[in-house]
């Protein structure tokens, strides 16, 4: 019983930051129509921000939680603007190809600057501790990172649902060209949402540089779950992220425990089962 | 008829040219030509589903990897098997896994296609790695060439210029047969259909059809490829089914041009030689095609065969093609 409870705690660690991933991920797509190959890859440069700020210059995870996002947002923010516009109207395949190519950049720069192995980031303090649920000794950070994907779940849910931005993004995710007509800036939104995904991902890797090691393969490593939580969740559907992310989570999770040879294989049988049945993905509409 | 004159003259000049090669070459950049060769034909058969069919995928050393696996698997557990026996074996596996993988990912489009490319080569990379068995995981498999039997003789493949021979007329036809592929009614409905896939429903093409035969096509083709890049290495590890395969095939294909038949031929001879020469300059040459990648998406998307085909009209008088698709009028003219 107990052994269930880990892992399912541990699956609940791993949806936490499977959403903060995807969350970027798929309210870019939704907008944009950019499946953003780089978004995984800005992650991972959180993650390495990250071990240079607390390991190497300050020793205070705070200060990098804080200080990445913002960098990450500005790089976003550039990328977009002088990068993804300019081969806008080359067509998907061409943005595609762009956000692939970055990536790859980023991945070598990282290998080239942080070096080819990987890097240890240490918590210190409140969050190395541990807690008692149910007579189990468990990690703090792991708790910790469920409550910040709930947290920033739930600002995403207020601004989307209950504020002017928010009616105006999802006016983007529906018809972008009428919203235009209606006198919004839709580029600035773009370059605002292309930033805000990149930050919430400087965000998740920096989150998950202590839970996972810090090395160049885990942008590839996170980006294919988080492809398939926006697959099975439906593209653009922050509510599919958020039930994607916990059913992927747990997976995961229990393939593990359950079928350890088959662990790998299980999120992409998911994969290919949602669309042979519903295509779309659970939340997605029918197109 | 002077286009297929010219496009018949320069298939004989090339063919003549590479066969002087072996007295020209020394042994290092024979070995160099053969690798174009070989990553030539992957490439070209990349382009038929990205520049024809305007389908992308991030899952193209499947076919690769799997032909390639097929050979060293069959050479070894096969004793005597003949080489014309391991290449069709090899080919038959790839037909049937691109009939199968295209049966079920053609269905979606566009970036969802993408992605499943992607996830179904991950998963083959996770079964050639689990299955240590069969594949060697890690460790990869070691094979020796058999020799070339043709019935009445027997050619000893181990010598490099021989091998060399072989390689460059069967992948060299290979190429022939993929661009004649895309001359044909088949090839001529796949582009069609790119541009427009209604009216070609309208005009009664079984569109879906049409795309499941050029995958197969194209898949079988990759196959191809992977089977030589075995018998080239005497070798065959992981890292011939993994997304870095499929990366480098569209570097490749994007670097030479898709929208010409010869861009992905051209791309090949540089990103090989690149490849050889900058990673003796500095071990970040992944860094620099990176950078001339995404350079290249910016400014050229036509990829180099668009530079070359532009600087030529503009010597030689021609009209440019503003719309920069491959229907230029003779291209589609059947």
């Amino acid at each position: 019983m107990s052994e269930f409870l880990v892992f399912f705690l541990h699956g609940l660690a791993y949806a936490g930051l499977l959403f903060l991933v995807s969350a970027g991920l798929t309210l870019v797509f939704g907008m944009m129509n950019v499946l953003n190959f780089a978004h995984a890859a800005m992650y991972m440069l959180g993650a390495y921000f990250s071990y240079t700020i607390v390991m190497q210059l300050t020793g205070q995870f705070w200060m990098s939680l804080m200080i990445c996002p913002v960098i990450l947002f500005v790089i976003g923010a550039v990328v977009e603007r002088f990068l993804l516009r300019r081969v806008h109207r080359y067509g998907h395949v061409q943005e595609l190809l762009l956000t692939f190519g970055l990536a790859y950049i980023i991945t070598e720069l990282v290998k080239w600057y942080w070096g080819n192995y990987p890097l240890a980031i240490n918590v210190t303090g409140f969050l190395n501790g541990t807690v008692s649920i149910f007579g189990i000794i468990y990690p703090m950070y792991r708790i910790f990172i469920f409550v910040c994907a709930i947290l920033v779940g739930g600002v995403m849910a207020l601004v989307l649902y209950k504020t002017r931005l928010g009616i105006i993004l999802r006016a983007a995710v529906n018809d972008s060209e009428m919203t235009n007509t209606l006198g919004v800036n839709v580029p600035l939104v773009f370059m605002g949402v292309f930033a805000f995904g990149a930050a919430l991902s400087g965000f998740a890797g920096v989150i998950a540089g202590p839970l996972l090691s810090t090395f160049p393969g885990m942008a590839q490593e996170i980006l294919l779950d988080a492809f398939v939580v926006i697959v099975v969740g439906g593209f653009g559907s922050l509510g599919g992220a958020i039930l994607a992310s916990l059913i992927i989570g747990e997976l995961q999770s229990f393939g593990v425990l359950l079928f350890p040879k088959l662990s790998m294989a299980l999120v992409y049988l998911l994969m290919a089962a949602v669309l042979i049945i519903k295509p779309s993905g659970l939340f997605g509409e029918e197109s | 008829m002077k286009q297929k004159s010219i496009s018949l003259i320069t298939i004989v000049v090339l063919f003549a040219v590479a066969a002087v090669m072996p007295a020209v070459l020394k042994q290092y950049h024979l070995n160099m030509l053969t690798e174009i060769i070989i990553f030539a034909l992957y490439a070209v058969s990349y382009n038929l589903l990205l520049g024809y069919a305007g389908l992308l995928s991030f899952g193209h050393a499947s076919f690769f990897g799997l032909a390639a696996f097929a050979t060293a698997v069959s050479i070894i557990n096969i004793p005597g098997l003949s080489i014309w026996n391991v290449i069709l074996i090899s080919v038959a596996v790839t037909t049937l896994a691109g009939f199968a993988l295209g049966g079920l990912l053609l269905r979606h489009k566009g970036a969802y296609f993408a992605l499943l490319t992607l996830a179904f080569n991950s998963i083959l990379f996770a079964i050639a790695t689990k299955w240590h068995s069969v594949t060697g995981g890690d460790d990869g498999l070691s094979i020796t060439r058999p020799d070339l039997s043709l019935g009445f003789t027997t050619i000893p493949l181990a010598s490099l210029t021989n091998f060399y021979y072989l390689t460059l007329v069967v992948l060299g036809l290979a190429i022939i047969f993929c661009w004649y592929f895309t001359k044909t009614a088949m090839g001529q409905t796949v582009l069609l259909m790119r541009e427009n896939e209604d009216r070609m429903k309208f005009l009664g093409y079984n569109t879906n059809i049409s795309r499941l035969i050029l995958f197969t096509f194209s898949g079988a083709v990759a196959g191809l490829a992977g089977i030589f890049y075995t018998f080239h290495f005497q070798f065959v590890s992981i890292s011939a089914i993994s997304g870095d395969m499929s990366t480098t095939v569209l570097l490749i294909a994007f670097v030479g041009g898709t929208k010409k038949f010869w861009g992905p031929i051209l791309g090949a001879f540089v990103y090989i030689i690149l490849q050889n020469y900058l990673s003796d300059v500095t071990d970040r040459w992944p860094l620099v095609m990176g950078m001339i990648f995404v350079l290249m998406v910016l400014f050229v998307p036509g990829g180099l065969s668009d530079v070359i085909t532009n600087l030529w009209h503009k010597f030689f008088g021609k009209k440019d093609d503003k719309d920069g698709k491959l229907t230029t009028a003779e291209e589609v003219r059947p």
